[in-house]
Formats: structure tokens, C-alpha cells, sequence
């Protein structure tokens, strides 16, 4: 709540370099709201996204997981406050109170709810639909010396675009309705506007046979 | 406008569940402050506890190198999370003003 839009607090950077430091930056891929602001770095000022974000960080972790090191994040983040959230499966985020770090993964067919095992990094992810969407094309933005992996964005905007559609919060639905179309409009703005639309990697239906509905959920 | 709502009220119910589990947090760690005295050559310690508004010593005798650090790891525990149970309850304060600000703008 009291970062400003020039730079992250402190704490996330330092969570960031942590994690890169351990190895382990590179394999995650930053998810949620928090992607706005370094695809405003990546704009390089081009375009200008809202900086309307919770206080939730996500990581994707991608299937099938690809960690070259194995770091217990837990222990990685413990001196800065940070506290595991133990459900009964085991720890499936770390909270802190100005951040509160959660571990997706794609979920692999319905039904596929409860939480999958991360054994390289100590820590279990929580399944959500469609993730995988946004793991299949990403971006590397540099940000202070360190390399942050985000979907790509046009990726990031029909994803947003697509489960505001599934939201049963209002508020929540009409905040991805708001950042899917403000990216959508900054891609355009940048003469970027053919990325929406190429052919094969951008489109959900061919690239990740999630059928008819999931495409369909977009045009509706 | 919905938006920004929805995400003071996220917030909201986010700070709550984290107070929470920093109270519990706090709770379950040891009570007290470890002090050594050095009494004819030997480290005795003792636990210093707030009893009723008034600190009392109770004797713990001579303790093991890891015993000493289980208490202070807790000391140290203990001022982290009562630091953040103090800007938790400043950030349910912030956010229940705010919310309701907006309730009584939009009732009248």
C-alpha cells in the first residue's frame, strides 16, 4: 500500500534478488498484477499500465518443473518475516505483511484441485485453470541487475480477459477486465497490436487444447 | 471505482487473516527474556517474565548452548511479529476507514 509506481518496495526487490541469487528467479515466472509494473519497464515508458495491484506475489511454476538447484524458500525468506501458510498438504504461500508470496501451477483437467508438490523449493503450488497460457511464451525484463520472466504481453492481457469471465467477485472481475484491455490498448499504442492476434502461439484453442469453451469464453 | 474497492477490500481481508496468524504466531512463542549472571565463576540464568505488572525471575539454572539460542531466536521472533501485528492492526484501520468512507458517500 505504500509503494510508489517508480519503484517496488524494498522487501519485493529483496525477495527477487534472493530468489535469483538461489537460482531459482530464472525457472519461476511472475504472474498477477504485480507483471504490470515491469511490463512498464518494459514498455520503457511507451505505454503507462495502472498501478492498481494487491499485495499478492505470483509465482508460476512451470510443468513439468525445472529447478537445477534445490532451495527451501521458506528458509530463503524466514529472517525477512516471511511465514509459511501450512494447510494440512503442507506450506502453499508465504506471507509477510506488506507481501504475500503464493505458488501457482497449471492445472492439468478438471478436478486436478488439490496442491501439487514442489519438493526442489519446499513448498507446494496451488493449481488454477489456464496457467499454462501463460507459461507457454514468456518475456525476460531486466530489472536491477536481475532477470524477471513474465507471460508475454499480449498472453498475459486475453488471459486476464478470459477469467474476469470466471470471476464470481465483481470487483475482482472488473479489475482483469480493466488491466486485460489496458494492455491490450498499450500493445496497440506501441504498434504492437498483430502480437494479439498471431497466429498460432497466441491462440489458446490450437496451442493448449483447452476445446471450444475456453476460446469461446474470450469472444462471449 | 468497483475495482478499487475490491482491491481495499481484498486488502482488507487479507491484513485480517494475517493478523490473525501473527497473533498465534506471537502466542505461541516462548514467554520471557533470558538473563545470564556469572555468580562464583558459573552462567546461571534466569527467565524474566511480566507476572501482573511485575517482572519476576525464575531461576533456570545452567543451559545448554542451544537452549540460550532457542530463547533469544524467540526474543528476536517476538519483536519481529509484534512489529507486524502493530502495522497489520494500522493497515485494518486504514482499510475499514476507507471502505466504509465510501459506503457512507454512496449512501448519501
Amino acid at each position: 500500500m505504500k509503494e510508489k509506481e517508480s519503484a517496488p518496495p524494498d522487501l519485493c526487490l529483496e525477495v527477487l534478488r534472493r530468489l535469483d541469487r538461489a537460482g531459482v528467479l530464472e525457472e519461476l515466472v511472475l504472474v498477477g498484477s504485480w507483471c504490470t509494473f515491469f511490463y512498464n519497464q518494459h514498455f520503457q515508458g511507451g505505454a503507462r499500465l495502472s498501478a492498481l495491484r494487491t499485495r499478492d506475489m505470483d509465482f508460476l511454476v512451470r510443468r513439468p518443473p525445472r529447478f537445477k538447484k534445490d532451495v527451501r524458500v521458506g528458509e530463503l525468506l524466514k529472517d525477512l518475516g516471511f511465514l509459511p501458510d501450512l494447510k494440512d498438504e503442507g506450506c502453499v504461500s508465504l506471507s509477510h505483511p506488506d507481501l504475500i508470496i503464493d505458488f501457482l501451477i497449471a492445472e492439468r483437467g478438471r478436478g486436478d484441485a488439490t496442491t501439487v508438490a514442489i519438493p526442489a523449493l519446499g513448498i507446494r503450488a496451488q493449481p488454477l485453470r489456464f496457467l499454462d497460457f501463460l507459461s507457454s511464451e514468456t518475456i525476460v525484463v531486466n530489472y536491477r541487475s536481475f532477470d524477471i520472466r513474465l507471460p508475454h504481453p499480449a498472453n498475459f492481457a486475453l488471459h486476464k480477459l478470459i477469467v474476469s469471465g470466471r470471476r464470481p467477485k465483481v470487483e475482482k472481475a472488473e479489475k482483469d477486465r480493466l488491466q486485460g484491455v489496458e494492455l491490450v490498448d498499450a500493445l496497440f499504442k506501441l504498434g504492437r497490436g498483430d502480437e494479439l492476434s498471431s497466429p498460432t502461439n497466441r491462440n489458446p484453442v490450437q496451442s493448449h487444447q483447452h476445446g471450444p469453451t475456453w476460446f469461446e469464453r474470450f469472444l462471449v | 471505482m468497483d475495482s478499487i474497492k475490491g482491491v481495499l477490500a481484498e486488502e482488507l481481508e487479507n491484513s485480517l487473516r494475517l493478523l490473525k496468524q501473527r497473533e498465534g504466531e506471537l502466542a505461541r512463542l516462548p514467554k520471557g527474556s533470558l538473563v545470564a549472571k556469572k555468580i562464583k565463576g558459573g552462567i546461571f540464568h534466569y527467565l524474566a517474565l511480566r507476572e501482573g505488572g511485575k517482572v519476576r525471575f525464575h531461576y533456570k539454572g545452567k543451559l545448554a548452548a542451544a537452549e540460550v539460542e532457542k530463547y533469544q531466536e524467540a526474543k528476536k521472533l517476538r519483536k519481529q511479529y509484534a512489529g507486524h501485528v502493530s502495522e497489520l492492526k494500522r493497515q485494518v484501520k486504514f482499510l475499514e476507514r476507507a471502505l466504509h468512507e465510501r459506503k457512507r458517500k454512496r449512501a448519501a
